[in-house]
């Protein structure tokens, strides 16, 4: 059985698991450096690359021995690691020490597109998967529509213009002095608040996939500074609501053009209460699917990135050792 | 024994094995900043050409510092792993002590001033005595060229300087009237390997960067919100 260590560090997280070919997790570890990051109100990367550098070995000696693994003859197959899109300086780690793993221990290397890693997180928690499969993939740094007709074969139907979902409620939260990051708070505090307290903006109208989120930022900075009385919670609820709003609308008129079997939603902003309950409810209405990621799913990890290792170097084979890390690889060109 | 060096402090990316009967081959793979891309791989083709295989490496000695902070993190990353994955012994040494003992080698004698370049106008400096042996004489700093060469110049001792800091303010060096200059662009592998051989192995590397994170996180932070 094909076995792959997985290793992650495109941003503040450091990971590293251990997959089989029946997309079993063996094991998956996952340490962030984001309290080191809070008082800045966003990932530094030069802090990012020290923790990674004091923090790689001891996360993955843990994944191989939860794996129930030797830690110096590990019985894996290769080691699959992120070489992209991510923070040059946090990649380079993960990178050089997955090809030092791999040329150590006689195995091959494979480098991972971590968006792609993303597409795989469904199979780790599904057996039943069904393809094609309509993905929306919506992080701190990405947010985007993905048709999949397989595991591996993908084609990105839109994209955000400007900034990303996740990117959005961080801004917003720093505006509103809620913190980093800005995804939990918001959403927690948009529990209590009244969506049609403020009105924003409708964007990206147009029929096309792509999404935009920057003029809906500002709209909130604006419309929340015009009427400083409404309630922090309204103000939130307001914006989550506009976010989930157009991403639900993409989704829609995606699902009305393409036929698939289900629906994903990956990233770190699929732990978003109102875009869960709306995707599982488009899902339900189009009689399809619905694969909403547990929350440790989300979060960036090695698992998914051993699992689209795992396909990579099954279809088709190893990296070479001279590979260097991509900081904008783009998953359209994966 | 059998001794793998790996040096990333600089933009340049070297290598270095001393086999079991002391030879030693050691190599720079590039000069350009492309460590990532020719650190591994230069390992590798290092070791076939050796007849050997990673598993025979006893030790890995790895430059810790000061330097470049991207360059020093994939040569520890690599050695650590490499280390890790094996169960074989680190060994940590210095960038600063390698330009030190790479001059000693050459016959350098008396006060040696070694200074890798820190970017930013800065460098990382060390002064080290070289006489029967290698001794430091004070702890690695970050120094501004100017400084350095005006403390020099004023004390009227006889100095040597060496290092890639040294070769880009070689101008302000040259000016230091007592003072000589000797080309080492790359810390000496082949310190690393005597050094890696004979230095008490440490159970983990830490990179010696001698520059707070929380300084650059603030900096980095302004230049992103003006
Ligand atoms: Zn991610």
């Amino acid at each position: 059985m094909t076995v792959v260590l997985g290793i992650e560090t495109s941003c503040d997280e450091t990971a590293a698991a251990v997959v089989d070919e029946n997309f079993h997790v063996r094991s998956s570890i996952i340490e962030s450096s984001i309290d080191q990051h809070r008082a800045f109100g966003g990932v530094v990367p030069e802090l990012a690359g020290r923790a990674h550098v004091t923090t790689l070995g001891p996360v993955v000696a843990r994944a191989l021995d939860e794996a129930g693994l030797d830690p110096h003859h590990p019985a894996i197959d290769a080691v699959a690691v992120t070489s992209g899109p991510g923070l040059i300086g946090s990649l380079l780690v993960g990178l050089s020490a997955a090809k030092a793993y791999a040329l150590a221990w006689g195995v091959p290397f494979v480098g991972v597109n971590h968006l792609e890693g993303h597409l795989f997180a469904p199979l780790l928690e599904r057996s039943d998967l069904e393809w094609p499969l309509m993905t929306l993939l919506v992080s701190g740094g990405h947010s985007m529509l993905v048709l999949q007709s397989g595991p591996g074969t993908h084609q990105v139907l839109g994209e955000t213009i400007d900034d990303a979902a996740g990117e959005a409620y961080d801004k917003v939260a720093r505006w509103l002095g809620l913190g980093y990051p800005g995804g939990p708070v918001i959403d927690a505090l948009a529990q209590q608040g009244d969506a049609s307290a403020l009105t924003l903006p409708v964007s990206m109208t147009g029929s096309d996939f792509n999404l935009s989120f920057s003029g809906l930022k500002t709209a909130v900075v604006r419309a929340s500074a015009r009427h400083a009385d409404v309630a922090l919670a309204d103000v939130a609820a307001s914006f989550q609501a506009a976010v989930a709003e157009q991403l639900l609308r993409k989704l829609r008129r995606a699902l009305e053009v393409h036929e698939v079997k289900g629906v994903a939603l990956a990233g770190g902003v699929a732990a978003n209460s109102a875009l869960r309950a709306g995707v599982s409810a488009l899902a339900d209405e189009f009689s399809l699917a619905c694969h909403l990621p547990t929350l440790a799913m989300c979060t960036d990890n090695a698992a998914m990135i051993a699992a689209a290792g795992l396909y990579r170097f099954q279809a088709h084979g190893a990296s070479s050792l001279e590979l260097s890390a991509e900081p904008n690889w783009q998953l359209a060109h994966v | 024994m059998i001794v793998l060096a790996i040096e990333t402090a600089t933009t340049a990316c070297g290598v270095g094995l001393r086999t079991a009967s002391g030879v030693e081959v050691v190599t720079v793979l590039d000069t350009e900043r492309r460590h990532t891309e020719v650190l591994s791989a230069g390992i590798a083709q290092m070791l076939t050409q050796a007849a050997l295989g990673p598993r025979d490496v006893t030790r890995v000695v790895v430059d810790r510092g000061p330097g470049l902070f991207t360059g020093l993190r994939v040569g520890i990353a690599t050695a650590s792993a490499f280390a890790q994955a094996l169960g074989c012994e680190l060994v940590e040494v210095t960038s600063l002590e390698l330009l030190a003992h790479g001059a000693y080698d050459v016959g350098v004698r008396g006060r040696l001033v070694a200074a890798v370049d820190g970017r930013r106008g800065e460098l990382f400096v060390q002064t080290f005595n070289l006489d029967e042996q290698v001794e430091s004489v004070n702890e690695p700093v970050v120094a501004r060229p100017r400084d350095v060469v005006i403390e020099w110049a004023t004390s009227g001792a006889p100095v040597t300087f060496t290092g890639d800091g040294v070769a880009r303010y070689v101008e302000d060096f040259a000016a230091v009237p007592q003072g000589a200059l000797i080309t080492q662009s790359v810390p000496s592998l082949h310190a690393a390997l005597a050094l890696g051989a004979t230095r008490t192995p440490s159970p983990v590397v830490t990179p010696l960067y001698l520059r707070e994170a929380d300084a650059i996180a603030n900096f980095t932070t302004r230049e992103r919100n003006p």
